[in-house]
């Protein structure tokens, strides 16, 4: 199969985001899989570079094989070739034993520290929309080793303070009190890890080890690194970029539209011109 | 055998009173009781309290209808046919509803909790986060927390005293007055078989005062008990049982049919504002009954939802562009 990179007018923006997410994965890892373009990404890296990835879905889904992409992760597609159809009990306890190694998620809101909001814009008991709610984002980002989150890149989404953290980034705050303290230190002996990347629609981005900062590893092709720091409200530290995300080599895009999504479901295909 | 369990859809409404608490089965767009869910609307049933381990369209139909006061969960929406609970972000901003927000694993928590008789479930889910925000207790702030059906706290932390092992959260079990299943087959002595993923069916069920299960099929007990291990859900823990095939239509059910999710897109275009909620639901639910509401859907529409019996979905329905 043909591994070369393919040509900007071959892609579009959701296969690029999708090969990204694909390539954070590592073989042998247990991922949770959310519903939409995080489920294709995981399939994605099965038929690539991690044939022995195990897939668990929330709804109760373990180590999942999938013959077709599942609409949600309570779908009917879920169960065929698993290891077993189960429940949310399992599922979570699975996680909190510690035995999930990666989770894709998603945010309306991230902040510097990667601290992502769901629940609502504006404040919380006075909010100006009320979004879906948390969800198990919270709960996968507590209990993976690693999380990515994918995420539309606007202004207003990349701000220096969530207005409600739904899911924990690297700078928290401990209840009862309120103190503003560093992840490792409120987790204990439950502390595994956190966000390790957000892949927006402009770019990939990383946490410093120590300060929990995030910073900029990657532009998508089309962005400078001066441009993504103007669409971030706090100053995005653009001293550490990698280099150009790498675009979608032709035999990913053959899975995701030939094998994985072909009725484009999460992932539109782009019209050859 | 029989035991006395069967009741009609008019009957299970009825148990549901108002104010009562209330849960359901399935996840998400998934196995959720609608054709009940439509009946406590037409008998316009008020201030109910829904506690779920996560909403969904069930949860958006019966806020609309103005029949719940508090929603004590952690998601809602309509997954890929709707992003968001848009009617209940209304009442949200109306302040017409009372919202208590835990995350996904600790609503199965305390639902697990109250299934095995304990008073609380620890765990290490989500510290750090806004939802354990003493500010943002939502019941306690309106003066709620009587420490009966209600528990006298949100959250406590707690170390942990046996190992060391540092913070630690402990959340209420969730004390429910009514849990409705929506389930394939269940015996004519309660006796329920999921099939498919099973969700937090079997702590909802146990963890209710009491349990209503309506099935796509009420089966012959001994049918269920040739082979028990294939089982969910004990007969003596259902305390009704109905029939009401396609019963959790625009919701899907594994083996049986899909989520019709041009239903819930339009249910989710139409619904922003309480006008279009009430055009949808004089459309939909009043004056109909179950089959006259199937007779409205059509067979078209239903044969194309209904699921390939060797790969239990439906191969007719067009997901995607």
């Amino acid at each position: 199969m043909d591994k070369e990179f393919a040509k900007p007018e071959e892609y579009g923006l959701a296969d690029l985001l999708c090969c990204a997410a694909s390539r954070e994965v590592q073989d042998n890892e247990i991922v949770f899989a959310g519903t939409g373009l995080p489920m294709v990404a995981i399939m994605l890296a099965q038929k690539t570079h991690a044939p022995n990835l195990k897939l668990i879905f929330e709804a109760g889904t373990l180590d999942g094989r999938p013959p077709e992409i599942p609409t949600s992760v309570g779908d009917a597609r879920c169960e065929m070739g698993a290891s077993r159809s189960s429940g949310l009990h399992d599922a979570f306890s699975i996680a909190q034993r510690g035995y999930v190694d990666l989770g894709f998620l998603g945010g309306a809101e991230v902040d510097q520290y990667g601290n992502v909001n769901t629940t609502c814009i504006g404040d919380y008991l006075n909010p100006e929309l009320r979004l879906t709610g948390s969800g198990g984002n919270p709960d996968i980002n507590s209990f993976a080793r690693r999380t990515v989150f994918i995420m539309v890149h606007e202004k207003r989404r990349f701000t220096e303070q969530v207005s409600y953290i739904t899911s924990p980034g690297w700078r928290v705050r401990k209840w009862p009190g309120g103190e503003t303290v560093h992840r490792r230190e409120l987790y204990g002996a439950a502390y595994r890890g956190g966000p390790s990347a957000v892949i927006s629609t402009l770019g990939v981005f990383r946490f410093d080890d120590e300060s929990g900062r995030i910073y900029l590893d990657t532009c998508h092709a089309g962005n400078s690194p001066e441009q993504i720091r103007d669409m971030c409200q706090f100053d995005l530290d653009i001293t550490r970029v990698s280099g150009e995300t790498l675009p979608p080599t032709r035999e990913e895009l053959h899975f995701i539209h030939e094998v994985l999504d072909p009725g484009q479901i999460f992932i539109p295909k782009v019209k050859p011109v | 055998m029989s035991s006395g369990k069967r009741i009609t859809l008019q009957q299970a409404a009825e148990i549901v009173k108002n104010g009562s608490s209330l849960t359901f089965s399935g996840f998400t767009i998934w196995r959720r009781p609608f054709a009940l869910v439509y009946e406590l609307i037409r008998q316009g049933r008020k201030g109910l309290h829904l506690i779920e381990v996560n909403g969904g369209p069930q949860t958006e139909f019966l806020v609309g209808a103005g029949c719940v006061d508090i929603w004590e969960s952690c998601w809602v929406g309509h997954e890929l046919y709707g992003k968001y609970g848009a009617n209940l972000s209304r009442k949200v901003g109306n302040k017409e509803i009372l919202v208590e927000d835990y995350s996904h694993a600790e609503m199965l928590f305390r639902f697990s909790a109250a299934a095995s008789g304990a008073p609380y479930a620890v765990t290490q889910t989500s510290l750090g986060t806004d939802i354990h925000n003493p500010a943002y207790d939502t019941l306690g702030n309106a003066g709620l927390r009587d420490g009966k059906r209600i528990p006298s706290h949100k959250y406590r932390f707690t170390e942990d005293p046996f190992y060391g092992a540092g913070a630690q959260v402990l959340v209420p079990a969730a004390k429910v007055d009514v849990a409705i299943l929506c389930v394939q087959q269940v015996g004519e002595e309660g006796t329920v078989r999921v099939n498919g993923q099973f969700y937090s069916d079997p702590e909802v069920a146990r963890a209710a005062d009491v349990t209503i299960v309506m099935a796509e099929e009420i089966v012959p007990e001994e049918y269920l008990r040739r082979e028990s291990d294939l089982n969910t859900i004990t007969s003596f823990e259902v305390d009704h049982i109905l029939e009401v095939p396609f019963g959790a239509h625009p919701t899907g059910m594994f083996g049986r049919y899909d989520v019709d999710g041009a239903f819930l897109k339009d249910f989710y275009a139409g619904t922003r504002t309480q006008e279009g909620f009430d055009d949808f639901a004089k459309e939909w639910i009043h004056g109909l009954d179950h089959l006259a509401y199937l007779e409205k859907l059509g067979w078209p529409k239903m044969l194309n939802l209904k699921a390939n019996t060797a790969l239990k979905y439906s191969t007719g329905v067009k997901r995607g562009q």
